[in-house]
């Protein structure tokens, strides 16, 4: 499978420019998540390599082809819309056959055809059904078979699981993997829900509200060192302390006004200037959380708790520094009976590995 | 987002010309007879020679009382009729709309039957029961209300009768249109709120049907301006409207100049005085 | 006191405006049965008048002429009208006050405009004139509703087919055209009630030969009150509520909030 590449595409609507200058390589048959906020312009991107909309300026390669000015139809690429598109005058046969039947391809061939991806989405059952009787789920899936069918290079999927509950959301987003597993479709998948995007994805880009690529890497990547404060608070949640890096007893320390002096560990992908201000950001989970003071510590705060949620799985508690400064700590609910129960207005120990700080320019 | 089918194989020059045959028919036989006529009423003669000479004469005598008298009777039946259409056909809405369940279907195909019916034919329905041997003075003298029959044909009262009774469906069914895609959630978050029913008549669901007003407004008030066929019908001829007055123009006199002048003169006032209505319904919705 | 409004009422208002809609239908189906000439003392059933009607030759080219200018003002408004909405999509937006000109010009305008073009042109009057002026009325009922019709159709219908392969060609005839099919209808049998209820237009266009049904009917009612008027409104009445009826099969309200 062939790669896909977008070179200094240049996109905007009037006065309003979406994307300026991006350029993006999208590895061929990978499952690749395009992540980012509403109004982000992933979806611009998105139609830009279906073909829906022209570049202002740039090129989209797929392989050493250029596709650029290829229109819609003629390019070996399918979609799946957010909100299906089913033909409502077809039933779920034809509906699935469109894109064999435009081409002209013989009769006993599109049944047989029909029939086995329709298989692979689970609907053989359904097949003449008129796709105003199916539930939301099921439509999904048609839109899915008839954009499969076509064997295509490249399959794109704008937010196709947005209008689905979360069980059933969940439970989709496996059968998409093994799809992509089985095909070995390039499948380029847009969302603006992270955990959609973690999921399924072999490689994800993050796009900010300018449109512009901020990260692109395996989720694993993004999760544990993010380039930004915008990616570290868009994918996860995180607490970020500004300072200055300092150099002390042959380690590196960040000094944040008011709150003291913290060990970090300098790591061989980026490189800081001693004195220069930087962000610190440390994810909720990789805080411990005790109202006894420990031992063995580089790194320690104190604070009061003031907001406790429970999430089942885990608690989330907001605790509020002597500055005023609010942390959010992430415990997972190992035990059954804690031994130590937290409390609203308790006073609270935080601790930290070093090396579990990331830090960040911006 | 970009809705063209143009990015596509098909060329914006074939897109084009697809697309003008509605276009220029329109241009022919509309806008072109506008010209026309707005050209003609600036001529002199109603011969038209190679190079005809121009004059203001026309719309000069229109100074004169008689025309304008027309025009304002013109003006007066249209916005009676209208406010009248108004009055009872926001009811009948309103009551279709919200709350006939069973009987919706069956009211609402009954109102637009007259439509589908020819209208000239209508008007011929209204003589039966108004001619002077009519129904209606039949009845009314059997019944011994009255001695000598009522003279209700060939009147302004007959007129106005026979325009509201063929304009009264144009102004229900917009505002019937409105009102069914009303919100009912809406009417019970203003009875929550402590409103009464009258309250949230006034508050919330009139405000929202004012574009389905708005429709039937101009649905009515147009057409009604220059119409002929009623009160020439009902009318017995007796009375000058502007329908009657450009008809009399054009195939009596055969004077087209003259005629132009006229439905151009008429047709500003029109213009104008819609022009303001559609300004106080532009102001209500904002 | 507010419960009583509506309950009773308004229902009586509702029932009041229902009868005076239709006493005077009422009223003419009852005595197209009349027997005698005179047309307001009852004096027994019959059928004589809707005889003399089927037999009345100038109603018969009257009929005919209209069906033929109203099924040419039909065709050409729907497959003008559905050209522009298709193809015009990109500039239709800016464009289309241009068509609410044919709304906002009362008909009588329209006709004598008419009338001065082609006397001007010294194009004899007839069917061409005739036509020519119901396809301008017909116009402003297709377009707007197929445009709206147009709208509604999730514009990604039309990407999707494109997407998967399809030319425009064949999106149009496989997904457009079948999804627009009752709008055209519908508003096709609008233009045909339209056309053939037209007095106006036919009046200062139509030459002598070329007398279309509502003017026959009109110079009958000016000449002499013939009963045989009664007996033909109420065939009409019959054939237009048919034609209603398989109008109100397509939602008919829906039509008249497309002013909106």
């Amino acid at each position: 499978m062939r790669n896909i590449r977008l070179k200094h595409v240049n996109k905007a609507f009037g006065d309003d420019v979406i994307l300026e200058n991006l350029s993006l390589t999208i590895p061929g048959g990978s499952f690749f998540a395009l992540l980012g906020p509403s109004g982000s312009g992933k979806t611009t991107l998105l139609r830009l390599i279906a073909g829906f909309e022209t570049v202002d300026s740039g090129e989209i390669y797929i392989g050493d082809h250029n596709i650029t000015h290829i229109p819609i139809n003629k390019r070996n690429i399918n979609t799946v819309f957010q909100h299906y598109a089913l033909f409502p005058h077809m039933n779920v046969f034809e509906n699935v056959a469109y894109g064999l039947v435009v081409k002209g391809i013989a009769k006993g061939i599109i049944e047989q055809k029909v029939r086995r991806t329709l298989k692979k989405v689970h609907l053989e059952r359904h097949i003449y059904k008129p796709i105003q009787r199916l539930s939301g789920g099921q439509q999904q899936r048609v839109a899915l078979a008839r954009a499969i069918i076509n064997e295509p290079d490249v399959l794109l999927l704008d937010e196709p699981l947005a209008a689905l509950d979360l069980k059933l959301r969940e439970r989709m987003l496996v059968e998409l993997i093994d799809l992509q597993s089985e095909l070995k479709t390039t499948f380029v998948y847009v969302t603006h829900d992270q955990f959609e995007a973690l999921t399924v994805a072999d490689y994800m880009a993050i796009m900010n509200y300018d449109g512009e690529i901020e990260q692109v890497g395996t989720p694993k990547d993004i999760y544990e060192f993010p380039i930004s404060s915008f990616v570290a608070k868009f994918v996860g949640s995180t607490n970020i302390f500004k300072g200055v890096l300092q150099e002390k007893n042959g380690g590196f320390t960040v000094e944040v006004p008011e709150l003291g002096c913290f060990e970090v560990a300098m790591s061989k992908r980026r490189k800081f200037d001693i004195a220069s201000t930087l962000l610190m950001s440390l994810r909720p989970e990789k805080i411990e959380i005790n109202k006894k003071e420990q031992e063995g510590f580089a790194n320690h705060l104190t604070g009061t708790v003031e907001a406790i949620i429970y999430y089942g799985r885990s608690t989330q508690y907001t605790v509020k520094l002597k500055n005023g400064f609010k942390v959010s700590v992430f415990e997972q609910n190992e035990e059954h009976f804690p031994h130590e129960v937290i409390d609203y207005d308790d006073v609270v120990h935080l601790y930290w590995q070093k090396e579990n700080v990331v830090l960040l320019e911006r | 987002m970009n809705r063209d089918i143009n990015n596509t194989e098909v060329s914006k020059n074939v897109s084009f010309f697809m697309a003008l045959p509605a276009f220029v028919w329109l241009l022919i036989f509309l806008y072109i007879p506008l010209g026309v006529i707005v050209a003609l009423s600036f001529i002199r003669k109603s011969v038209v020679s190679i190079w005809p000479d121009f004059t203001w004469a026309h719309y000069l005598t229109f100074f004169d009382s008689l025309y304008y008298s027309v025009i304002v009777r013109s003006l007066t039946l249209s916005i009676i009729t209208t406010a009248v259409c108004l009055l009872c056909a926001y009811p009948i809405a309103y009551f279709l709309a919200l709350h006939a369940q069973k009987w919706k279907n069956v009211l609402l195909y009954l109102l637009a039957l007259p439509f589908g019916v020819n209208f000239v034919i209508l008007s011929y329905a209204w003589f039966f029961l108004l001619e002077k041997n009519g129904f209606i003075n039949n009845i009314l003298t059997s019944l011994g209300i009255i001695s000598s029959p009522l003279q209700l044909l060939n009147t302004q009262f007959a007129i106005y009768v026979g325009m509201i009774y063929c304009y009264l469906p144009f102004m229900v069914l917009p505002i019937y249109a409105v009102l069914e895609k009303l919100d009912i959630r809406l009417i019970d978050a203003s009875l929550d709120l402590g409103a009464t029913r009258f309250t949230t008549f006034w508050r919330v669901v009139f405000p929202q049907s004012i574009p389905g007003v708005s429709t039937g407004f101009f649905m009515v008030f147009i057409p009604s301006f220059g119409e002929y066929v009623i009160p020439t019908l009902m009318g017995g001829g007796k009375f000058m409207y502007v329908g009657s007055l450009i008809s009399h123009y054009f195939s009596v006199l055969r004077n087209l100049p003259l005629g132009s002048a006229f439905t151009v003169a008429s047709s500003m006032v029109l213009l104008i005085v819609a022009l303001f209505f559609y300004w106080r319904f532009r102001r209500m919705v904002s | 006191m507010t419960r009583r409004w509506s309950q009773y009422t308004l229902p009586f208002f509702i029932a009041l405006m229902y009868i005076f809609l239709y006493a005077p239908i009422v009223v003419l189906i009852i005595f197209s049965f009349n027997k005698s000439v005179s047309l307001f003392k009852w004096s027994g059933a019959s059928l004589h008048w809707y005889n003399q009607a089927w037999q009345d030759d100038t109603m018969w080219i009257a009929l005919r002429n209209s069906l033929v200018v109203s099924f040419c003002a039909v065709a050409l408004s729907l497959i003008m009208g559905l050209m522009l909405v298709y193809y015009g999509r990109s500039f239709l937006k800016k464009i289309f006050f241009f068509f609410y000109g044919a709304l906002i010009v009362p008909e009588i305008v329209l006709a004598v405009g008419l009338l001065s073009l082609f006397s001007f042109l010294s194009v004899p009057l007839g069917f061409t004139t005739l036509i020519a002026g119901h396809t301008i009325l017909g116009l402003s009922y297709t377009v707007p509703i197929l445009y709206a019709r147009f709208n509604e159709l999730e514009n990604e219908l039309t990407e999707a087919s494109l997407d998967l392969g399809a030319s425009t060609g064949q999106t149009f005839y496989k997904v457009i055209l079948p999804l627009l099919a009752p709008s055209m209808v519908a508003s096709g049998l609008l233009v045909f009630i339209v056309s053939l209820d037209d007095f106006i237009i036919a009046f200062f266009s139509a030459s002598p030969s070329t007398q279309t049904l509502p003017l026959y009917i009109f110079s009958v009612i000016r000449s002499g009150d013939s009963q045989v008027i009664t007996a033909l409104s109420v065939i009409l009445l019959a054939a237009g509520s048919l034609l209603i009826l398989l109008l109100s099969s397509f939602k008919l309200k829906k039509l008249f909030s497309f002013g909106d």
